[in-house]
């Protein structure tokens, strides 16, 4: 699964959720959506307080998904604002994107292995 | 407050020493002290070498001794009494129920 | 909101956290501990969730829209008042000021994220432990709060109860000052005074071990036994053996009641003392400003049965002027900041230094307030001035029942002989009988005084042949009652006679009354004018007795006497 998804944490959320994970996982990339949204209005509008905010709250989410470079990616969002040094913000939430890109296309066959390992 | 008893060799006299305030904290402990032995002494002494203060439940306390060692026929003895554990069982008289020495 | 039921842990859950997968995950997480869920995804919804439902224990995402929630658990935390809802935030670990506002906010313990069962398990079954002690606490607490409350109740009962009974007599007499403490009944203190229907004062000042109820307990029949007794005119003696008979059977063994009985006699100038286990009381003679120390030669009452209690009192003359001070022990263990007590000694001192006769009660009050340092609550201290004022007619109190309302033609006739004189006194039984009589009523303490007079003349001087000669001074009074105690005990032969006769007399009636003696009599003219001095402490009180009766003659040979007692119609 490589270093974009955590298979010991996939496992765990497997586990805990029975017949709710793939329901676990839409839930998720359809919040990812509104919480890049987010960021990009943040960043629109220069506001620090609002990136560093919603950076943080998407970086928990990631991490109990088990996307641990997505939740970096978010660290990074998230300390940027802190500081109120947005340049470099723009690269970085596009770097965010293209991650989320890629969590979002292994989490759907992830979501279908499940679905056809249960019927 | 210590209470600690001792019976004597033949088991015919339980000798109990009370150390500190003889007051109403002691009243289990006293009774436990002639309660609790498998031995019937004929005799007592409370050996009061060492108490520093008694009041009226010590007094109390004594005629509960006294009741269980068979009232009127009980013999018991209350030594080494200090003056002011003295003075009190001189103004109650307690020479008229007890050997005091 | 109450536990679910069974107990068996299982809890409502309150989860704030706005992301919804991880709302989903954690909830899921909490179901499958077995507890009830009930999710929110921002602060508002939180405290509405909260204030509906009452969940046990909330879990609270730090960083939320709308209301954040550290807002959130302040007023959760308000609303749950003094009940522990334990509130576990869920944040990182790293930001070291989230941890800070957490704490400030009422926050209880903190979950990471990426979420780990076992640790949210054990976080959840730890803060559930906590709130279940807190809420064993309150409970409790509240159950002492209602118990204490009852007790607290029953106590202000039996104060009402006690103070009832207990009443305080003829204590606010002119010439008695005392100090009671407010705590009386639960110090067991007991200070009681009344009149016999003759004029002498009886005063029981009593200290029962233990405090409270218990103490209380043991107050009350004796003050009954006191105030009935004394008001038939029982003497110090049965009364004191009513009291002891009376505590032996009431108080557990080891309870008792150090206790000091006087009865002041005015008229015949004499004081007698018992006292049994308290501290000495003192008589301060006016004359020479000599203290006589009234010293405890008695057990208290309460201990010996009845056949080895010693009612015998001690005798001393009296002067008018004289002082009778009695005390508790709480006088003497008055303490100060050093835990020193006031004592013997200094309570001397003052007496000894007292310049002031008149003064002396409150000179003591003062010394033991300047030594404690403020009012003590727990002494109690009494003194009596022997007056010379006259004691006005005293009414006969009612206890118990008449029963013969008006008795007015009747007669009867009694013969003591030496077994029975050893052991009754047949006064308070005779003046029962004349108390039947509605015309004798307003009289009765003219009447008791008389045939006490008239008995004690018949007993002492008549039948054992006392030379009342001897009651010049307090060696000789000593000497006299040491006498007549050995003599009444060693009593064999001899008698008195009472005849009484009620007759009718128009529309009211009278009351013929005569007491003979089988003594050797004596010289009745030479009697009546040596009474005339003011001064003699004995004698055979004629000159009292004939001013009390409405007629009274002597038999020539001293052996007999008649007295009249009279009443009018509407009497």
């Amino acid at each position: 699964m490589s270093e974009h998804l955590d298979s010991a944490i996939l496992s765990s959320l497997q586990e805990i959720m029975g017949e709710e994970y793939p329901v676990l996982l839409d839930t998720f990339l359809a919040d990812s959506e509104e919480r890049v949204r987010l960021l990009r209005e943040a960043l629109g509008q220069s506001d620090a307080q609002a990136l560093r905010q919603a950076a943080h709250s998407f970086k928990g989410s990631c991490s109990n998904m088990g996307a641990p470079l997505l939740a970096g990616l978010c660290r990074l969002l998230e300390e940027a604002g802190r500081r109120g040094q947005l340049d470099g913000c723009e690269a970085q939430l596009e770097h965010l994107e293209r991650e989320l890109a890629i969590v979002r296309i292994m989490f759907r066959s992830e979501r279908q292995r499940f679905v056809i390992g249960r019927s | 407050m210590t209470i600690s008893a001792q019976l004597s060799a033949d088991g015919q006299e339980l000798i109990i020493s009370v150390e500190g305030r003889f007051d109403f904290s002691a009243h289990q402990d006293f009774r436990n002290a002639y309660e609790r032995v498998d031995a019937s002494p004929k005799r007592y002494r409370v050996d009061l070498s060492n108490a520093n203060y008694l009041d009226s439940s010590a007094l109390g306390m004594l005629l509960l001794l006294r009741d269980h060692a068979g009232g009127d026929n009980a013999r018991i003895s209350l030594v080494n009494c200090r003056p002011d554990v003295r003075k009190i069982l001189a103004i109650s008289n307690f020479e008229q129920l007890f050997e005091i020495a | 909101m109450p536990e679910l039921k069974g107990d068996k842990g299982f809890i409502t859950v309150l989860l704030a956290e706005d992301g919804p997968a991880d709302r989903m995950l954690l909830a899921t997480l909490v179901a499958r501990l077995g507890h009830r869920v009930l999710t929110a995804a921002n602060g508002l919804e939180a405290v509405a969730l909260f204030e509906q439902e009452r969940p046990q224990l909330v879990l609270m995402d730090a960083l939320m829209p709308v209301m954040d929630g550290f807002e959130a658990a302040r007023r959760i935390k308000r609303l749950a008042g003094e009940e522990l809802v334990p509130i576990i935030f869920l944040t990182s670990l790293s930001e070291g000021e989230a941890l800070v506002q957490s704490i400030e906010a009422g926050g209880d313990d903190f979950l990471s994220k990426p979420y780990n069962p076992l640790i949210l398990e054990a976080k959840i079954k730890a803060m559930n432990r906590l709130r279940r002690l807190q809420a064993t606490v309150l409970e409790q607490r509240d159950l002492i709060a209602r118990h204490n409350g009852h007790l607290l109740t029953e106590q202000r009962v039996a104060k009402a109860v006690f103070d009832k009974i207990t009443h305080s007599g003829c204590l606010g007499a002119a010439n008695i000052r005392y100090l009671q403490s407010p705590y009386a009944l639960f110090n067991g203190d007991l200070l009681l005074a009344a009149y016999k229907p003759s004029g002498e004062m009886h005063v029981l000042l009593g200290d029962f071990t233990g405090h409270g109820l218990p103490a209380a307990i043991g107050a009350m029949p004796v003050a009954d036994a006191f105030y009935s007794m004394t008001a038939r005119g029982y003497s110090p003696s049965e009364i004191l053996c009513e009291l002891n008979a009376k505590l032996k059977r009431i108080l557990p063994v080891g309870m008792f009641c150090c206790a000091t009985l006087l009865s002041v006699d005015t008229q015949r100038r004499l004081l007698e003392v018992w006292n049994g286990g308290l501290p000495a009381g003192y008589l301060r003679r006016v004359a020479d400003g000599h203290y006589v120390e009234l010293a405890s030669r008695h057990l208290p009452l309460g201990v010996l049965e009845n056949d080895a209690f010693d009612t015998s009192c001690d005798v001393h003359p009296l002067a008018v002027g004289d002082r009778v001070l009695l005390l508790s022990d709480g006088v003497l263990e008055v303490s100060n900041a050093t835990g020193e007590t006031f004592g013997e000694e200094r309570l001397r001192t003052l007496l000894r230094e007292c310049d002031e006769p008149a003064r002396l009660f409150a000179q003591i009050q003062n010394a033991l307030a300047d030594f404690h340092g403020e009012a003590h609550d727990d002494a109690s201290m009494l003194e009596i001035l022997v007056s010379d004022e006259p004691i006005s007619a005293l009414p006969m109190q009612e206890y118990g029942k008449s029963w013969l309302i008006s008795s007015q033609d009747w007669s009867a006739s009694f013969e003591f002989r030496a077994q029975t004189l050893k052991s009754f006194n047949p006064l308070p039984f005779l003046l029962q009988l004349l108390m039947e009589v509605r015309g004798l009523r307003p009289r009765s303490g003219e009447l008791y005084t008389v045939l006490a007079e008239l008995y004690s003349n018949a007993l002492e001087h008549g039948v054992m042949g006392l030379d009342s000669a001897l009651k010049q001074d307090a060696a000789g009074f000593s000497e006299y009652y040491r006498q007549r105690d050995q003599r009444l005990s060693e009593l064999d032969a001899g008698f008195v006679r009472f005849h009484l006769q009620i007759v009718p007399n128009g529309e009211g009636g009278r009351l013929l009354l005569r007491v003979e003696d089988s003594g050797e009599g004596f010289a009745v003219a030479e009697e009546l004018a040596r009474q005339q001095s003011p001064t003699s402490l004995g004698g055979r009180g004629m000159r009292l007795i004939c001013r009390l009766a409405d007629e009274c003659t002597w038999d020539e040979d001293g052996r007999g006497v008649s007295v009249e007692f009279c009443w009018n119609a509407g009497a």
